[in-house]
């Protein structure tokens, strides 16, 4: 239902998103990932009419939105990167003003108010100010507003930036319920790798403004399907160690990690023999190993040679 | 527009700094230079009462007989002389500033005793008196000379205080000042009116205007007290941050996306910068009636005033509300088009401060240099304060019509250029 053909923007002469291909179906939920400064933000701003592009378009339902940014404003949700709210009104006031704007009055608007509130679980906390809350009911009544007036389709920027697990949480599985029980087409931008594990049918891996990869999820990992991944923990750090492990020719990378190395591997190869004899000639305790199949992480680590946090 | 309305009033009454920029600044200022300038504008005089003493010195019936004795050997035509005759008999200058003094508008300020020159003397050194003043001797012979002939220098007034500089000597001063104006002013008049060739109608009418004349120069306006004058001219100046209220909240919309979130409700975007302007002039006037209610209620600046006072007053205050709705439509294109508050803050730290002063929000535009008082006028701020001042003196609403064009052509040209420059395109 929703497509966009080369879409790109030049910023200053530099190309913040440079020539975006991607589609979404309907019920659809979809991820777009990729590290700070990819282009993310301004591929949904476009995408959501607000920033027009310098070329390219963006098609609902065959037709271009950027000729008439209004047949898709009608039907998208945006919760911005940003708290875009009245800092000094309460959350009821605000969502009052942000449904009067799309036209709601009355009765229909209180109940559409008391929905979303009930949806965000900020139901009891409706009359404070808004910069009184915490960052993650900020969040939350951000994600309110853009519910309002209904919309098909949920476009949310980075919608877990900076808060509290408890409201993290709370807001993944709001969108999966959407998702899942209301048929809500969702895009959804982060880059933690793990929430769009969790919520996302197909991603779309973008990086200096270019997708880099795209698939469901399977198809992405499928990119490693020759590796593994081990993760080894050991009782102290032994850089020693890491250096060791990578000169050995059969392990493809090894990096350091909090508690020890991380490997990775080809798929099959019999490397943990040598990696004990590694640590028992440096004299170190292995504490634990843990063998995994890859994740987008490390899909990404492989693409870019980057990690998404950097 | 409600709706835009309804949140920018509810974003504004939440933000204390503001409201005190708004309502209790302009309260305190208002205090401050009403009690600090009490008397100045010669409206607060009721309880002054001050006791002068008047020496006459001259006597009239003389001094107009000497001058008309005297007109005989000039050599003037018959006709001119009778009329010149008649219009001595009657400008008698001495009455007039008898007149004056024990007018009723006087009554209050002052109150002048006969005495002669040693009596007079000894009250300002008791005390008993603030003031003396000496009416010399051939004071109505030199006066008409100077009025009608233009021959001499006229005749002085003498006017001896006990406190140089007090409050009250300054007053009778200006008083005796104002008088002494007249009479000149009569003297040119006289003299324009094409030498001694006048009928005897026009010397009537110019007789007549001299008495007017010189009562409406001293005190037949109504006089306006520092508090009522400084209660407008505070809100004529502090109306003008509501603009810059506005404009920031603006620059806090655009900075924060909640702009971007009211385009994507598809709203035209002139209807954002609509909504500003209502929102602006609807708080503008709030904050002017406000300004009023509070100085009526405490300093009685406006007690006793008629409904019509009232409705004039309001409609004064509902155009430069608009003209304020201008300029903070204005400030709002700049900073949504530019993404900046440059000209906000600009405005809101300099700018206002400088119409405020040519306005005459500080002072009298009448204290003022010339031309700072034409562009003065010339300012939004000025020009009501202006209108509200001639409103408040009893002026006849006709003569509003000209300070309340101009506010509205700034007005029309604010709003103008405010549609110009936002962008109309429906994306950032
Ligand atoms: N309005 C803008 N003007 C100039 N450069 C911009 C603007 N918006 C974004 N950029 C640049 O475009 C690039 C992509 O930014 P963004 O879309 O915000 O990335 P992301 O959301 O993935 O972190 C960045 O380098 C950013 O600096
Ligand atoms: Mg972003």
């Amino acid at each position: 239902m929703l497509e966009t053909e080369a879409l790109r923007k030049v910023f200053n002469g530099k190309a913040a998103v440079d020539g975006i291909n991607l589609y979404m179906e309907k019920g659809e939920s979809v991820g777009l990932l990729g590290p700070n400064g990819a282009g993310k933000s301004t591929t949904i701003s476009m995408i959501s009419s607000l920033v027009r592009p310098t070329s390219g378009d963006v098609m609902l339902h065959g037709k271009s939105t950027v000729k008439d940014p209004s047949q898709i404003r009608r039907v998208l949700g945006v919760v911005p990167q940003e708290i875009a709210l009245y800092q000094e009104l309460t959350a009821y006031e605000n969502l009052i003003f942000f449904g009067r704007i799309y036209g709601l009055r009355g009765k229909v608007l209180e109940k559409k108010i008391a929905e979303v509130l009930e949806l965000v679980g900020l139901a009891d906390r409706q009359k404070e100010v808004v910069k009184t809350y915490s960052g993650g009911m900020q969040r939350r009544i951000n994600m309110a507003a853009a519910m309002l007036h209904e919309p098909e389709i949920l476009i949310m920027d980075e919608p877990t930036v900076g808060i509290d697990p408890q409201s993290r949480s709370h807001i993944l599985e709001t969108v999966r319920r959407l998702n899942q029980e209301k048929g809500l087409t969702v895009l959804y931008t982060s880059h933690y790798m793990e929430e769009v594990e969790r919520l996302c049918d197909r991603v779309y891996i973008m990086d200096h403004g270019r997708i880099i990869a795209s698939g469901a999820k399977d198809e992405l990992k499928r990119i490693l399907s020759g590796e593994e991944t081990i993760w080894i923990d050991l009782d102290r750090p032994y850089p020693k160690l890491l250096s060791s492990l990578q000169m050995n020719e059969e392990i493809i990378q090894a990096t350091e990690t909090e508690k020890g190395v991380k490997l990775i591997v080809p798929k099959g190869a019999r490397i943990l023999a040598s990696v004990f004899q590694e640590a028992e000639h440096h004299q170190v305790q292995i504490v634990n190993v843990n063998v995994q199949t890859p994740t987008l992480e490390d899909v990404f680590l492989h693409l870019t040679g980057r990690k998404l946090r950097d | 527009m409600g709706t835009f309305l309804k949140k920018d009033m509810l974003v504004l009454v939440r933000d204390k700094t503001e409201l005190t920029i708004l309502l209790a600044m302009p309260f305190i200022l208002m205090v401050i230079l009403g009690f600090a300038l009490r008397g100045l504008l010669g409206g607060d005089t009721e309880a002054l009462h001050m006791p002068v003493a008047v020496v006459q010195l001259d006597d009239e019936q003389r001094g107009t007989e000497q001058f008309v004795d005297e007109l005989d050997s000039i050599g003037l035509p018959p006709e001119v002389m009778a009329e010149l005759e008649m219009t001595a008999a009657e400008l008698r200058p001495y009455s007039l500033l008898e007149n004056i003094l024990t007018s009723d508008n006087m009554s209050d300020m002052l109150e002048p005793v006969l005495l002669d020159a040693s009596e007079a003397e000894q009250a300002l050194k008791n005390g008993e008196v603030a003031a003396v003043l000496t009416v010399p001797e051939n004071f109505t012979y030199h006066a008409l000379q100077k009025m009608l002939l233009d021959i001499g220098s006229g005749s002085e007034l003498h006017i001896s205080v006990s406190e140089y500089g007090s409050l009250s000597a300054s007053l009778f001063h200006e008083i005796i000042d104002r008088f002494v104006h007249t009479l000149n002013f009569e003297t040119a008049v006289s003299k324009a009116s094409g030498d001694m060739a006048t009928t005897s109608a026009e010397q009537e009418e110019m007789a007549a205007a001299a008495d007017i004349g010189g009562i409406e120069t001293v005190s037949a306006r109504e006089p306006v007290s520092s508090f009522q004058y400084y209660t407008i001219a505070m809100a004529v100046m502090f109306v003008l941050y509501v603009a810059t209220a506005i404009g920031q909240k603006a620059y806090v919309e655009r900075q924060q996306h909640v702009f971007s979130r009211i385009l994507l409700s598809d709203r035209h975007p002139l209807a954002y910068l609509g909504g500003k302007f209502v929102s602006a002039t609807v708080i503008a006037f709030c904050q002017i009636v406000i300004l009023f209610v509070l100085s009526s209620l405490i300093f009685r600046s406006f007690a006793s005033e008629t409904v019509a006072f009232w409705f004039g007053m309001a409609v004064i205050s509902f155009v430069l509300s608009i003209c304020v709705g201008g300029v903070a439509a204005l400030l709002t294109s700049l900073t949504i088009r530019f993404n900046n508050n440059a000209v906000t803050i600009v405005f809101s730290a300099g700018i206002v401060s400088l119409l405020a002063f040519v306005g005459g929000s500080f002072m009298p535009v009448s204290e003022m240099a010339e031309f700072l008082g034409v562009i003065g006028r010339w300012t939004p701020n000025g020009a009501a304060l202006s209108a509200y001042i001639q409103w408040m003196q009893g002026a006849d609403a006709k003569l509003l019509l000209e300070p309340m064009t101009r506010i509205a052509v700034i007005a029309v040209v604010l709003l103008s250029a405010s549609v110009f420059i936002f962008p109309r395109r429906r994306s950032i």
